[in-house]
């Protein structure tokens, strides 16, 4: 069972790269810090007595469970928002949420303030990041949890409930993706 | 995934990790205070060995209807909460169906009492299949008046 401190550890290693995660997937640093928090608590209430070996699946699958919410209360919102619409002022907040909608960076968030640098090597992770995020959202959790969470394919399969084959095909076509846009955006690693 | 590849994938993680030492502080420190409220929250140690039959005894001791937690400490109990989510619908269902049985008795005693008359009238039954008996009576309502004068 983990201890406090083990937990405490585990969380402080995770949270960073957890948040940027969530906020590859949402779009919106405050609702990525809450996705986290979410998650964090849930790990905590549910799965602290668990052994520290098993956190990081756990938590990775937690993190992907409270964003896929996320995307639900959104959906649910938007209907209830768009039936609405007419009757009322339209609110520039409520623009109806599409996922795949093109990235605009929001005003004081890490992506706005990194462009801002005008430093070349800030703009060029500001491109991998943008590129990261482009990627289908079934891919682009593949990669992350593979590449940067250091999670093995047994672990990231479990964590994303599927085959570890299907895993190391959206690892490959992830990678492709990424190393295609990367070039014809001419930036070499 | 090749070598090429695999290396492709190590550079943009540390592409990535390069990124998490320039978030904001705001983030970090919200990050921290997420991080310290988990572990307030942590399922604790003797929670999860309890003696055996504890947990039951608790249970029993609690009152179902605390009156100064009011309905609220019995609705946060999940299953009090699910259940009391279906009963409306429960009740929708049945109350359809009383209604529905309802009309249903109610045309067949108009049915009853059409075939009662039907049967304890005069006329045969044919009658009423017979196209020419409407024009009959139409025949005999007009020659009734004339009777009567």
């Amino acid at each position: 069972m983990a201890t406090d401190k083990e937990l405490n550890d585990f969380l402080e290693s995770v949270e960073r790269r957890a948040f940027k995660q969530a906020a590859y997937a949402v779009r919106k640093d405050e609702a990525a810090l809450d996705i986290v928090q979410d998650a964090m608590i849930k790990l905590a209430e549910k799965y602290g007595d668990k052994p520290p070996a098993e956190l990081p699946m756990l938590f990775q699958r937690i993190l992907q469970n409270t964003i896929l919410d996320y995307f639900r209360r959104e959906k649910v919102r938007n209907t209830w928002v768009s039936l609405f619409g007419g009757l009322g002022r339209r609110d520039d907040d409520d623009e109806e949420f599409d996922i795949l909608a093109s990235y605009e960076a929001e005003e004081g968030t890490t992506a706005a303030e990194s462009s801002a640098d005008q430093v070349e090597r800030a703009q060029t992770l500001r491109l991998i990041e943008e590129e990261v995020q482009k990627l289908p959202a079934r891919q682009r959790e593949a990669f992350l949890m593979r590449y940067w969470q250091d999670m093995d394919v047994a672990e990231t399969a479990e964590a994303m409930g599927c085959s570890e084959g299907s895993v190391k095909t959206h690892c490959s076509r992830a990678t492709h993706a990424l190393q295609r846009a990367l070039q014809a955006k001419g930036i070499k690693l | 995934m090749n070598t090429d590849d695999i290396n492709l994938a190590y550079k943009v993680r540390h592409a990535l990790n390069e990124t998490l030492d320039t978030l904001p502080a705001s983030t970090v420190d919200r990050l921290a205070a997420a991080r310290a409220a988990a572990l307030a929250r942590k399922k604790s140690d003797s929670a999860s060995r309890a003696i055996p039959g504890t947990r039951q005894r608790q249970r029993q001791r609690r009152p179902l209807f605390d009156l100064e937690a009011g309905f609220a400490s019995v609705f946060a109990t999940p299953w009090v909460a699910r259940t009391a989510a279906i009963v409306p619908l429960v009740a929708m269902v049945a109350g359809l169906v009383g209604v529905y049985q309802a009309e249903h008795e109610e045309r067949v005693a108009e049915m009853a009492d059409i075939d009662a008359a039907v049967m304890s009238d005069n006329l045969p039954l044919t009658a009423y299949i017979d196209h020419g008996f409407n024009a009959y009576l139409v025949q005999q309502q007009q020659q009734q008046p004339k009777r009567t004068q």
